[in-house]
């Protein structure tokens, strides 16, 4: 099967510099945040198959937005210096797999190697080198695209078009309402692909069959009498008609229905369905078809989004599917080991873990390691009440805000730090763990976790107080100067709990108990230094 | 089938004809047929296009610099100098004699003792580019042998897997490092043919140093006899399928065979399809500079010369004699140069080797007539030539 094994992207959109990702044969789900760059994957390994931007030509509509922000201003500040830097360029370099393409073979890619696969370039025109001279002598504000051209070759440095590339690539997106007009760009691109040539040519007759029925109608020829009969138009022949003059012309004349309702009318969801399921079921293989679903959760559903995830499970063998996602529930189901974590243009693949920690994850749900890839920063604590105290002591610090409302996000998990704090090493993810001196500070905390210390993106918070081994007598403790207000907080009888210890120990039987009353009180309360710290991390 | 094939055969043996029909009996793998003029080139596409209506998908046409550019320089070009990474090869620059002069202040060549200078290996990019990244036609193919080896045959290992069968028309025109590149792809896997006649040499790829003395003008058969022995089989070198002229009738053919002495004398073909027997004016003929006007007028045939600088009528098709090589044409007529007449009237006189295939090429273009433009006298008589009179007209 003709697969994409790699993909560098440089200076496109997100991606400031080379960004290299390596793709498995089948299923990839690409998981990250808003700005990780998962759709500028998709887009631009489809740019460089088919030379389409948003299902347009992006040759004819090329402009400095494609260009990463940061470089475009390095540029820019540099030719007001003495070491002014060459005009960018945007670079997409897709790698094939197999050997059964000779002809894309060659060392033209930046890699500098053997490899199969094809470059899209957008550079400077060295043409317009002069004018160029010129123009940076004067204020320059933007890239100058209006000198450059696209580069579009395989890695035998020999030029491509869509149809000499053999992956046929599929772009589904189900957000998009770009694509308004009568027929559907992607739909007749999948039916073609599918189609053999000579039922291309029936079909291409039998929409001019139709057209020239139309044309020979009696009521049209006696309309085009009638209005030849007003001469005075022009002093040619006029008549109506319809256009023949293309030979794709059904591509654009001819519209799909489902139930005899046009697709275009049908339910965004519904139609990512239809065009998911067509690309699925395209069968001709020697064309390999690659399938590009841009976050297929929108718009669906929870039983639709089921039904499909389904689907694709079952029909996605023989063919390789890249999918971007923020649904945890996608990501699980269709399998963990496929999991693409972007983060800063960092790639962590689950394959990329430790083999124990590769097992646990697999048997978790899959919504935590989810939660860990998706927020900002993270807040790891043991169990339920730890996790309601430190969302209480952030929403005191910040106006009543829930954490996750800023992006960061609380995860109990349980005893298994560790495997967190590993998938964040990773992916550079800032991460805090609140935890339990359980009396032993050197031990539990120093020892324990002595490979995240020097982390620039962990912090490690306990408190090395023995005596308060976890957080229940640490948060009486921290609040011994007021411990009446806490029995009422808490709601117990301040004349029989009056000391710390014995608070401590009802808070301890009543773990979730005690933590929900604070979470839902509106009176203020201490709370331990080792989770200010962690509050105070998260502002930071 | 041998694996890799020479054919050598005559003018108007068919050879082209053979290469495509050879071509067209393949129509599942790939195949490509390469030959060193565009004129050619077209004119195989045309063969083809003539029996097929178009040119099957498994086969490509192209000229032998546009596949040695293509498939010989540019996929590995990074291999072989690492300015190469960054830089495009723009194309091609036809260079007549040596490429990559040095030139002094003056703009004109350096001579060291009387040498012209060049820029040699050392200085890379001088010496195979312009400065505007056009690659010199005469490097092409050392670029190729060089590069080959820095990849330890990446560049033949490609090319073989793209194209299973590689047919190159005109063989002769190869030169140089084109023989040391046309003996790698023997080393593939691909079955190679090669199709030529070593006596008509009228262009050469490059002019090249390399292997002039002893294989030089064509001489490819004896390069590949003496340089690929273990890649060749008994029945490889085949100078006996293509015997016969399909195009000369037997006095073209006995006069043209005059040329090349040391070859087989060239028999025209007999069979019906062949057979042109009812028409009149047939053989050489010498033809009056004054008695042109009214030649053309009564035969119309093309005009042949040496290069544009020769004036011709230009109510009639002109060509050079090196663009004529391939065609075909009915009848044809000959400017020919100082040296052609003395050789004319003396097969002994001299002939530079170029000049002796520009002329053989010529007066192996027509199917019933050829003539030679010659102000003769009454007392000159060359053997197997018929002087045009005007009575003769009448």
């Amino acid at each position: 099967m003709l697969s994409i094994k790699k993909v560098n992207i440089e200076n496109f959109k997100v991606f400031n510099g080379k960004f290299s990702l390596i793709l498995n044969e089948n299923l990839n789900i690409l998981v990250g945040n808003n700005e990780a760059g998962k759709s500028t994957i998709l887009e631009a390994i489809h740019l460089a198959l088919s030379g389409l931007l948003n299902g347009r030509y992006l040759r004819n509509e090329l402009s400095q937005y494609l260009f990463n922000n940061e470089i475009e201003k390095e540029y820019i500040f540099s030719l007001k210096t003495d070491k002014p830097l060459p005009p960018p360029s945007i670079l997409i370099e897709v790698f094939f797999n197999g050997k059964e393409l000779p002809l894309f073979e060659g060392n033209g890619n930046s890699d500098k190697e053997k490899g199969c696969g094809v470059s899209f370039k957008v550079e400077f025109d060295n043409e317009y080198k002069s004018n160029y001279d010129e123009l940076i002598k004067t204020d320059v504000k933007t890239i100058p695209i209006e000198y450059y051209k696209i580069t579009w070759r395989s890695f035998a440095r020999d030029g491509v078009t869509s149809q000499s590339i053999p992956i046929k690539s599929v772009i589904i997106d189900s957000t998009s309402t770009r694509f308004q007009n009568g027929s559907d760009v992607y739909i007749s691109r999948i039916i073609r692909n599918d189609l053999e040539e000579k039922e291309k040519v029936d079909i291409s007759q039998a929409y001019r069959k139709l057209k020239e029925a139309f044309r020979i109608d009696k009521s049209i020829q006696a309309i085009n009498e009638k209005v030849n009969a007003k001469a005075n138009i022009s002093d040619k022949t006029v008549t109506i008609s319809v256009d023949l003059s293309t030979k794709d012309a059904w591509e654009t004349g001819l519209t799909t229905f489902l139930d005899e309702v046009p697709f275009h009318h049908i339910g965004k969801g519904e139609q990512c369905i239809v065009k998911t399921n067509l690309a699925l079921g395209n069968e001709k293989s020697k064309k390999a078809g690659l399938i590009l679903l841009e976050e297929p959760e929108n718009h669906l559903s929870h039983t639709k989004l089921n039904e499909f995830v389904r689907s694709i499970k079952e029909n996605c063998e023989g063919k390789q599917i890249i999918i971007s996602t923020h649904n945890s529930f996608v990501a699980n189901k269709l399998g963990l080991e496929n999991l693409i974590l972007l983060h800063n243009q960092k790639v962590t693949k689950l394959s990329d873990l430790k083999s124990s920690t590769q097992d646990f994850f697999r048997k978790l749900p899959g919504y935590q390691t989810l939660r860990l890839l998706l927020c900002k920063k993270a807040i790891l604590v043991e169990g339920d009440s730890d996790e309601l105290i430190v969302q209480k002591a952030y929403m005191e610090a910040n106006d009543g805000k829930l954490p996750i409302e800023d992006g960061i996000d609380v995860i109990s998990v349980k005893l298994t730090f560790k495997r967190f704090l590993e998938i964040a090493q990773k992916i550079s993810k800032p991460v805090a763990v609140v935890t339990d001196n359980d009396s032993n500070y050197k031990k539990k905390v120093k020892k324990k976790y002595k490979e995240f210390w020097d982390d620039e993106f962990i912090k490690i918070s306990a408190s090395k107080e023995a005596e308060y081994a976890t957080l229940e007598p640490q948060f009486v403790y921290a609040n011994r100067e007021q411990l009446e207000k806490l029995c009422e907080v808490i709601e117990i009888d301040s004349s029989k709990y009056n000391t710390v210890e014995l608070i401590s120990s009802y808070m301890k039987k009543n773990k979730t108990k005690w933590a929900l009353k604070v979470f839902n009180s509106d009176e203020a309360l201490e709370y331990p230094l080792y989770i200010k710290n962690v509050i105070h991390w998260c502002n930071a | 089938m041998p694996k890799n094939r020479l054919i050598i055969a005559a003018a108007g043996s068919g050879k082209t004809t053979f290469l495509v029909n050879e071509a067209l009996k393949n129509t599942k793998e790939r195949i490509l047929i390469t030959t060193y003029t565009e004129a050619n080139e077209a004119e195989i596409r045309n063969k083809i296009i003539k029996k097929k209506k178009c040119i099957p998908s498994n086969i490509t046409v192209q000229t032998w610099f546009s596949f040695l550019l293509q498939h010989g320089v540019r996929p590995y070009q990074g291999a072989l100098n690492d300015v190469l990474w960054d830089n495009d090869i723009k194309g091609m620059l036809l260079s007549e004699g040596q490429s990559a002069k040095k030139n002094g202040k003056d703009g004109k060549q350096l001579k060291i003792n009387g040498y012209p200078q060049y820029w040699g290996e050392e200085h890379f990019k001088k010496h195979y580019f312009t400065s505007d990244w056009r690659i010199y036609s005469d490097k092409i193919s050392k670029f190729i042998f060089n590069c080959n080896k820095e990849t330890r045959g990446e560049i033949n290992l490609r090319i073989s897997r793209i194209y299973p069968h590689i047919f190159i028309d005109e063989v002769q025109d190869l030169a140089g490092f084109d023989y040391e590149f046309i003996k790698s792809l023997f080393k593939t896997r691909s079955n190679i043919l090669l199709v030529g006649d070593p006596r008509q040499v009228t262009y050469l790829t490059h002019p090249s140093r390399k292997h002039k003395q002893k294989y030089g003008n064509g001489r490819i058969k004896e390069f590949i006899q003496d340089n690929c022995k273990s890649l060749l089989s008994a029945d490889s070198i085949d100078e006996t399928t293509l015997k016969k002229s399909h195009r000369n009738n037997k006095q073209l053919c006995d006069f043209s065979s005059k040329l090349y002495p040391e070859y087989e004398k060239t028999e025209p073909c007999e069979c019906e399809h062949c057979q042109n027997g009812d028409i009149n004016h047939q053989g050489v003929f010498i033809v009056r500079t004054k008695d042109v006007r009214r030649y053309l007028r009564k035969y119309k045939p093309v005009q042949l010369r040496w290069n544009k600088r020769t004036k011709t009528n230009p109510s009639f098709p002109t060509y050079n004699f090196g663009e004529s090589k391939g065609q075909t044409h009915d009848r044809v007529l000959i400017y020919p140069t100082k040296e052609m007449i003395e050789w004319l009237k003396n097969n002994k006189s001299k002939l530079e080797d170029g000049t002796r295939a520009k002329f053989y090429v010529a007066l192996t273009r027509a199917k019933f007539s050829c003539a030679i433009v010659y102000d003769y006298t009454d007392s000159d008589n060359i053997f197997g030539v018929v002087k045009f009179k005007r009575s003769v007209v009448k």
